[in-house]
Formats: C-alpha cells, structure tokens, sequence
C-alpha cells in the first residue's frame, strides 16, 4: 500500500465505498469483484472506425476512465495510471457454426476476468462479431459507476449529434450522496443513523431464505436471457398496474420472483424472502453525473407465509415500500454509507451483507429494474439495436441476480447466477415460474 | 401551490432543461415522473397541505400534469 498522494485524482465517495465493499466481498471468494455488463445486440455489423472515434472523444472528456483504484491509507481513490490502456476491443470469428455459442461465451468470460483492483480497467467497450450476429458489451467495475450512469454513458455514444453530447455531465456536480449529507446537520444525521440502523435490525428479524447450494464452491458468473414478445410485454405491464398501482414499479417483479424462487423448493430453510434494491438519487432524465455513485439501497422483505396469497404479497411489498419513502428511511442511509465508509472494506462488507441477528446472508438475491431504456437512437452506429441486457457479477450466496429491462416495447429478463452453486437447468426452470407468475391475472 | 410543486418536483424528481416552458398542462409521467418519484411526490404533498390522499386515487390522470395535481390536491383540503 502507497501512501504517496501526487497522483490522486479523487476520492471515492460512500456510495462508491459501499459498491467497492461488494467488490471485496466478491473477490475474498476469489471471484473478478463487482464487474457489470451493459450487452446491446445488434441487427448488422456497427460501424467500428466511428465507435471506436466516440470512444476516443468519451475518454478525452472523462479522463477519469484510465485511472487505477488504489488504497491510501485507510481509504480509497481514483488514481493516475503511467499508461493509457486501451478501451475499445475487438472480437471476431470466422467460424458459424454456433454463433451463438461464441457470443455468450466471450461475454460470460469477459465478465469471469480475473484481475488485481488496481490494474483493472474501470471501463472498456468491446465490440463481439460473427457472419451473423453482432454485440457490443460495455464492460465496468461497479465502484467506476452505477446502472444507471452506465446507461448514460451508453447514451452519450448513441447520440450523434455533438452538442447534444456536449450537455452529458453538464454542470460539474458533486457527489449527490455528498449534497444531500450536507444538508443535514450533525444531530439529524445521527437520528437519521439510528433510524436505519432500527431498520435492519427489523429486517434481520427474519432469517432470509437462500437456494444457492452454498456447499458448492463458486466457480464462475453464467447468465441467461429471454426476452418477452410485445404483447407478453403489454400484458405484464397491465398486470402490474393492476397489481402494485402506479408508485409500486418494480415491486410486481420482486413479488413474482419471491415466489417463483419459493416453487423451486417451497421448503428452502428460513423465514422469510428478502432483497436489496438501489435508491438513485439523480434527478429522472438528468444527464448527470455519469461517472461515479449516487445510490443507496433499500429493501423488499416478505415473509414465507405470504407467499402462497399473490394479493396479501403485493399489498404487503406496496405498503413496505410507502413505509420506507414516508418515513424517509431511503435517506436515512446515506449516513450509514457515509459512516461504512471509514471502516475497513472487510468490516463494511460483513455489516453490509450479513443479517446483525443470524450472521447468515442478509439477501436471498439481488435485484435491479432498469425499466425502460430510452437511448437517443434506436441504432447503435448505423445497426439496429435488437435487445438490451444487464449482467452483474454476485456475491455468494445468494449468487443469483434478477435484472429486468424494456427495450422497443419488450420487455428481457436477464438472470445471472453463480455455478455450481445453481445450474442452468435450475436457472430454465425458475425463468417458467416467473413467466407464470408474470402473466397470472 | 403550483409554483411550490414545480419547486419540488423539478429540483428533487425530474431534470428538464427549461422549466419555464414546462406548461401546467404537459405531461409529467412522459417527463420522467416514474414510480418513485410519485411516491415521494404523495409523500411532500401530504406534509405539505396537511392532507391524506387516498390510495385508490392514485391514477395518471391524477398526476400526470401540474394542472391535474392541483385539482386532486384541492379536493381534498378542506
């Protein structure tokens, strides 16, 4: 560890400590750390030299892509490399016999890289072809910038015109999580602090219910995808309304996957379902920040005896969620955040993860709903884009992650898992269950 | 009152880039007002104005404009 400070460029803040806690957790099990995945296929080969040039222009205006995460200290920073790595990444084969195959796995090992930290490259682009087939995989480490930045950065390449591209990240802003601990003062933020801390107390109550088969050894990400017709699309999004209203989203799928995941082996030991998911604080439509942060998590818990009564879970998640904004709590953990901050990365990511009553994993998966991407083309440098998907590396357990998004009125459920801990088989028949439990009225 | 929800929405839930020419009428849900957002909404209205507004009034056509949420706000103040 250097203590050297001339080539720091910034500090990370405590949503970019907390994601990096994820990232050591993940790695003491000698996994890549929290590496996500933005795959966009394409209709036709894209034009390379002019992404490659966007690309270029991106890292002049973000210089911060080449920088190296280092520790300091006690604590962590983006810092200057001696050599520029490249971003841009070109794979290709001649071969079309499985085009298929060679797509998913270049993807599933791009997202398997082994690598230290601190040589890691935060973000690169990679451009995956065959006769037929065409995707383009943005590749980060979680502490560079959450989902939702990653999609803005996505954007910034899909819009060609250049003034336009000009108003991404426009003013500078500090760190949201920063401004909105500054407004409070010191004794709000210590009742804010005891408030969440009473939170997950609540929480940990229950001891939350894992299928993972955690006797198993974690060995690497796979991940499958499927994406749903228009008119499924239409239907579970009518069923969703019905089900959790307007202010309940992404609830319907949380609901639905708890009860798929139950299906699979309704006596899975534990008492209840419980999974984290991110509070953004950015403005909706902002173009900025991009790079960095700017989240803090919530959580969706229902107990085991709710599951088998569709509407008492829904009514159960719907009412959790209004509990959570009225009593503000979705902000009440930015202290928390703030505070993990300063303690070791070891620390932070066993009180992040584990329930304070049983010492067992506090989640039974994770969860992320882009909703609906909205790029300013619906091409991607001269293709058309055909579907969207996210990935993301997990901890295990629960080692499984459930990412939903809507592209062109459809509706990709991606579902990423850690072998051998679950089994593609296993994956195939829970994707049944949740399209069941998608589409019952 | 609608100036004070202008305020909050635009400065905490939705970015747009020329608030002045967001009119009373245009529509907030294809602004970007998503799940969320009206949850929060509900909640700054509530402490606001000193008023409960009732699940089952929680509709698009409630919330989809400034015009819309004023109407909803002021049947229920008494």
């Amino acid at each position: 560890m250097s203590t050297a400070t001339d080539d720091i460029i910034q500090i990370l803040n405590p949503s970019d400590c907390f994601t990096l806690a994820m990232d050591e957790e993940i790695r003491q099990e000698n996994m890549p750390g929290s590496q996500c995945g933005f795959a966009l296929e394409l209709a036709s080969a894209p034009d390379s030299t002019a992404i490659e040039q966007r690309i270029h222009e991106f890292s002049q205006r973000f210089p911060l892509v080449f920088a190296s995460l280092q520790q300091r200290g006690k604590r962590f920073f983006w810092c200057q490399r001696e050599h520029k790595h490249p971003l841009f990444h070109q794979h290709k084969t001649t071969d079309s016999s499985n085009e298929a195959e060679f797509h998913h796995q270049t993807v599933q090992q791009l997202l398997n890289h082994l690598q230290a930290r601190e040589t890691i490259p935060a973000l690169e682009f990679h451009l995956i072809q065959s006769a037929n087939k065409n995707t383009f995989l943005m590749r980060w480490i979680h502490p560079f910038c959450d989902a939702k930045g990653a999609d803005l950065i996505l954007r910034y390449l899909c819009t060609d015109d250049a003034e336009q591209r000009k108003q991404f990240d426009f003013p500078k802003l500090e760190p949201l999580v920063n401004q909105q601990l500054a407004k409070y003062r010191w004794w709000q933020k210590v009742l804010m602090f005891i408030k969440a801390k009473r939170y997950i107390s609540q929480l940990d109550t229950l001891q939350s219910i894992i299928h993972a088969d955690t006797s198993k050894a974690p060995k690497q990400l796979n991940f499958k995808t499927f994406t749903l017709s228009i008119g499924q699309t239409q239907a579970i999004n009518k069923l969703n309304r019905q089900h959790v209203g307007l202010t309940g989203g992404s609830l319907y799928y949380i609901g639905c996957f708890m009860r798929a995941l139950n299906k699979m082996n309704p006596d899975q030991a534990g008492e209840a379902y419980c999974t984290p998911y991110a509070f953004n604080l950015r403005r909706n439509k902002a173009l900025s920040p991009l790079l960095s942060n700017h989240v803090a998590p919530l959580f969706a818990q229902a107990p085991k005896s709710l599951l088998p009564d569709r509407a008492a879970l829904f009514q159960h998640l719907k009412q959790q969620n209004t509990n959570t904004i009225r009593e503000k709590l979705d902000y009440a953990f930015l202290p928390i955040m703030w505070a993990a901050s300063w303690l070791s990365l070891a620390q932070h990511g066993e009180k992040l993860r584990n329930s304070m009553r049983t010492g067992t994993d506090r989640s039974s998966f994770w969860f992320s709903d882009i909703g609906n991407v909205n790029l300013s083309n619906a091409s991607f440098f001269n293709s058309d884009i055909t579907k969207i998907y996210h990935l993301c590396q997990i901890s295990s357990p629960p080692a499984i992650a459930f990412l939903s998004c809507q592209f062109n009125q459809q509706l990709t459920l991606s579902y990423n898992f850690i072998e051998p801990l679950f089994t593609e088989e296993q994956i195939e028949a829970l994707h049944k269950n949740v399209l069941e439990e998608l589409l019952t009225e | 009152m609608k100036q004070q929800l202008r305020e909050f929405i635009f400065n905490e839930l939705i970015f747009v880039a020329e608030p002045d020419k967001f009119s009373d009428d245009d529509d907030l849900l294809e602004a970007g007002l998503d799940s969320m957002g009206i949850m929060r909404l509900i909640m700054h209205i509530e402490e606001q104005f000193n008023i409960t507004l009732p699940d089952s009034e929680i509709d698009p056509d409630n919330v989809n404009s400034f015009n819309a949420l004023e109407q909803w706000i002021l049947q229920h103040k008494t």
